[in-house]
């Protein structure tokens, strides 16, 4: 009778366990993919920064700054980030202003990247939300900001699809990066502030967390960004000319077709930096002289 | 040699209720015109139980059924529909030999890789059900056995043993003898083939000549008709001409399903993947419509590709309606397929697809793309535009040794020194330069930015050659109050520009 019992009691555990297993496994299948919780940056201080020790995936995070405050390049190290796992991204490039080659050298692999150029303004958002809600990107990037061009315009977000935008993150469980600036933010979750300081560094503030870690604030150096760009200590101006007292080549100070007999700017004959002169007017003047 | 017969009973029929499955379970006809007639040729279950026939005339089954539908009988559509279901099981078979209307032979030559030839019989089995068709299959080593014991034999799937044949035939009805040396036979007061078999041999062949020697030796299970493979088509094309034509979305979609249902067995049974395909819609009365549809992956899943010919048809305006859908794969490439791991969406890449092609029909082709470096030394030409397909993520031991370092090799020392955000068009730039013309600051944006920092100068010209030579000395500026900027003085005029920014 007892080992009766036994038999079913052991028949109800392996049954139970495989109840569980196939439980654990429809669970897997029916959560969206989200096989990396955060997505680091590269960068250990502003990774730091963060309450989850980076990006948190399925959830929408502004970076907001100036200009040329290092947002770009601190989204394509995140971009970068989800190369290296093999995962795709998308780059939503409202401004038209993405630099390919800045963001190869900065690891991206640019075949995993899909950038898309919307001819509207308004429809960066809905296909930033299509992208996100889709599930097939680690990553989206959207760019709201009005970029280099002094005359173009920044694209505000309504809080409707502020809402849309974050739900679509959600759903997709990949993070949701919005490149935004100072006079025309959007809402996100969680909001990092980038300010450029001086030719030396760049800092980072969380202004905005739900998690906390809110007003942490980290100062970096442009290296960290851009290894080549060597501004460190007012910059290194290359010495072309060596009469000149302040450093700067000669050739920026005087109109160089005067100076140098009509010739272009390295004294090499005309045509490399201006068209050639039209052989006629040549002609004319040489053939009455014989 | 061992062959299959693959029988689909009243395969038009079939085809009929696959390609429009609001028929399943209704009365309907497929009729052709025989001598000025409309007779039926092939009727449905319902019609059937009705009392309707084939070789009646339209009319006299209408009376028997007066809610009939009918249908053209098209036998080049058949036999289209036939082809590309032998195409789709080429990956059981290395070859197909059609027999229209309604059946094909396959070489069961591969039995041994499919658990022998009954394995082999379920699993034709279980794809043509995956296609929605009913089948009897039968394994024989002859052409007249398979055949006559697929269509009128009890079982789905049997294999004759080689030697086995006339027992296997004996008690078959005289009607699979199916032409008139059976009626000879019957007048005799013979009803199986076995009984056929049993006459002597001399006895048949002189009363019945050379035809009755045949139908005898075929009753024995001796038949010795060579198989003959179909040539498979260069092109992958299919075509669905419409009833009527379409003034809505609706009656494509059904059309477009068997388009890409086809299709996408034909490309999987050649194991291929679409890679482009083109939709060709014709109009009536005139008037024709392309459609393109690139795959980011490419893809042989009628259903994927379905779902994508319908988002990409679906907002198409037209000016009349749609009389004939075509659809051909300009290039396919090896179809790989796709590993998933645990934890993965089973539709695997369906999502990345679907939001491509949403993307495309809205924003159109051009704004979605990967970019591509170009060997140009003008900074605002060094990069392009390509097609956006990504390589298939790797999983397991070959990601783990092939992966890390197997790209990133082609990154140029120089574009490390590049701005992240850059113009396509250098903006001039109101700067106030010093005597010795060197750069102090610049009014962007209404406010003014003083240099703090400045490296330079990284001299690029070139295109002498051409009518737009360049010749800048390029600035990495730091401006206060924005940051660092990308600046050039142009040769040309002397100015500075801005042509990008560090951000």
């Amino acid at each position: 009778m007892s080992a009766a019992e036994q038999r079913v009691g052991a028949g109800q555990g392996t049954g139970s366990v495989v109840e569980q297993l196939r439980e654990r496994i429809r669970q897997l299948q029916a959560a969206p993919r989200r096989y990396l919780a955060v997505l680091r940056t590269g960068l250990s201080a502003v990774d730091a920064l963060l309450p989850t020790g980076g990006l948190p995936l399925g959830q929408v995070v502004e970076l907001c700054g100036e200009a040329a405050s290092g947002r770009t390049s601190l989204a394509l190290h995140a971009v970068a980030a989800a190369h290296q796992e093999a995962r795709l991204c998308a780059w939503v490039d409202g401004p038209r202003e993405l630099y390919s080659p800045s963001a190869a050298a900065l690891g991206v692999d640019l075949e995993r990247l899909l950038i898309v150029r919307p001819q509207a303004p308004e429809q960066r958002v809905w296909a930033a939300v299509q992208l996100a809600r889709s599930g097939a990107f680690a990553c989206v990037v959207l760019d709201l900001t009005r970029g280099v061009n002094p005359d173009g315009r920044a694209c505000r977000v309504a809080l409707a699809e502020a809402r849309k935008l974050a739900d679509a993150a959600a759903r997709g469980g990949g993070l949701l990066l919005l490149l935004t600036s100072p006079e025309s933010p959007a809402d996100g979750v969680v909001r990092l502030r980038t300010e450029a300081r001086d030719g030396d560094g760049w800092s980072v503030e969380v202004v905005r967390s739900r998690q906390g870690g809110t007003g942490a604030r980290a100062e970096l150096p442009w290296s960290a960004l851009y290894p080549a760009l060597g501004l460190e200590g007012g910059g290194r101006l290359l010495d072309v000319a060596e009469d000149s007292e302040d450093g700067t080549p000669d050739f920026l100070r005087d109109q160089s077709g005067a100076l140098r007999n009509g010739l272009g700017i390295l004294g090499q004959r005309p045509g490399r930096d201006a068209p050639m002169p039209p052989m006629r007017q040549g002609l004319d003047a040489a053939l009455p002289a014989h | 040699m061992r062959r299959a017969y693959l029988h689909l009973t009243r395969f038009p029929v079939q085809r009929r209720v696959v390609e429009s499955p609001e028929l399943a379970g209704r009365p309907f006809v497929l009729v052709e015109a025989v001598r000025g007639q409309r007779r039926v040729a092939f009727a449905s279950t319902s019609a059937l139980k009705a009392g309707v026939r084939p070789g009646m005339t339209l009319t006299a089954a209408t009376a028997l059924e007066p809610g009939l539908r009918h249908f053209d009988y098209r036998p080049e559509d058949e036999l289209r529909a036939l082809t590309a279901l032998g195409e789709a099981l080429l990956p059981l078979a290395p070859g197909f030999q059609l027999c229209a209307p309604d059946g094909l032979w396959l070489d069961a030559g591969a039995a041994h890789l499919c658990d022998g030839e009954e394995g082999l019989g379920t699993r034709m089995l279980s794809l043509c059900a995956e296609l929605g068709y009913r089948a009897h299959v039968v394994v024989a080593s002859e052409a007249f056995t398979s055949r006559a014991v697929a269509r009128h034999g009890a079982r789905r799937v049997e294999v004759v043993a080689p030697g086995d044949s006339a027992r296997a035939l004996a008690p078959l009805p005289l009607s699979a003898l199916e032409g008139r040396e059976g009626a000879a036979f019957s007048a005799l007061g013979l009803t199986t083939l076995g009984e056929v078999a049993a006459l002597p041999m001399g006895a048949v062949a002189a009363r019945g000549g050379a035809a009755g020697a045949r139908v005898h030796a075929r009753c024995r299970g001796e038949d010795d008709t060579p198989f003959v493979p179909a040539a498979l088509e260069e092109v992958l094309e299919e075509r669905v001409v419409l009833d009527f034509p379409a003034e809505s979305f609706e009656p494509l979609r059904f059309a477009l399903k068997t388009l890409t249902d086809r299709l996408g067995a034909r490309l999987s049974g050649r194991c291929r993947a679409a890679v482009r395909l083109t939709f060709t819609l014709k109009l009536d009365p005139s008037g024709q419509r392309q459609v393109t549809l690139t795959l980011a992956r490419p893809t042989a899943r009628a259903k994927l590709l379905h779902e994508l010919a319908r988002h990409r048809l679906e907002e198409l305006r037209l000016e009349n309606p749609v009389a004939e859908v075509s659809a051909r794969v300009d290039e396919h490439s090896e179809d790989g397929g796709q590993q998933l791991a645990l934890g993965d969406a089973p539709e695997g890449d369906a999502a990345l697809e679907v939001v491509l092609s949403r993307l495309a029909s809205t924003l159109g082709e051009a704004s979605l793309f990967a970019a591509g470096l170009e060997a140009v030394h003008r900074p605002e030409a060094a990069h392009g535009t390509r097609a956006f397909r990504p390589p298939e993520a790797r999983r397991g031991l070959s990601a783990e040794l092939l992966e890390p370092g197997a790209r990133r090799a082609a990154v140029s020392v120089a574009s490390r020194e590049r701005p992240s955000r850059l113009l396509a068009e250098p903006a001039c730039l109101d700067a106030e330069v010093a005597e010795s013309g060197r750069l102090l600051a610049a009014r962007m944006a209404g406010r003014r930015h003083r240099v703090t920092a400045l490296t330079g100068p990284e001299r690029l010209g070139g295109e002498w050659w051409s009518e737009t030579p360049f010749q800048r000395d390029y600035y990495r500026v730091h401006f206060e109050g924005l940051g660092p900027a990308w600046v050039f003085r142009d040769g040309r005029d002397g100015r500075f520009y801005l042509q990008g920014l560090f951000d």
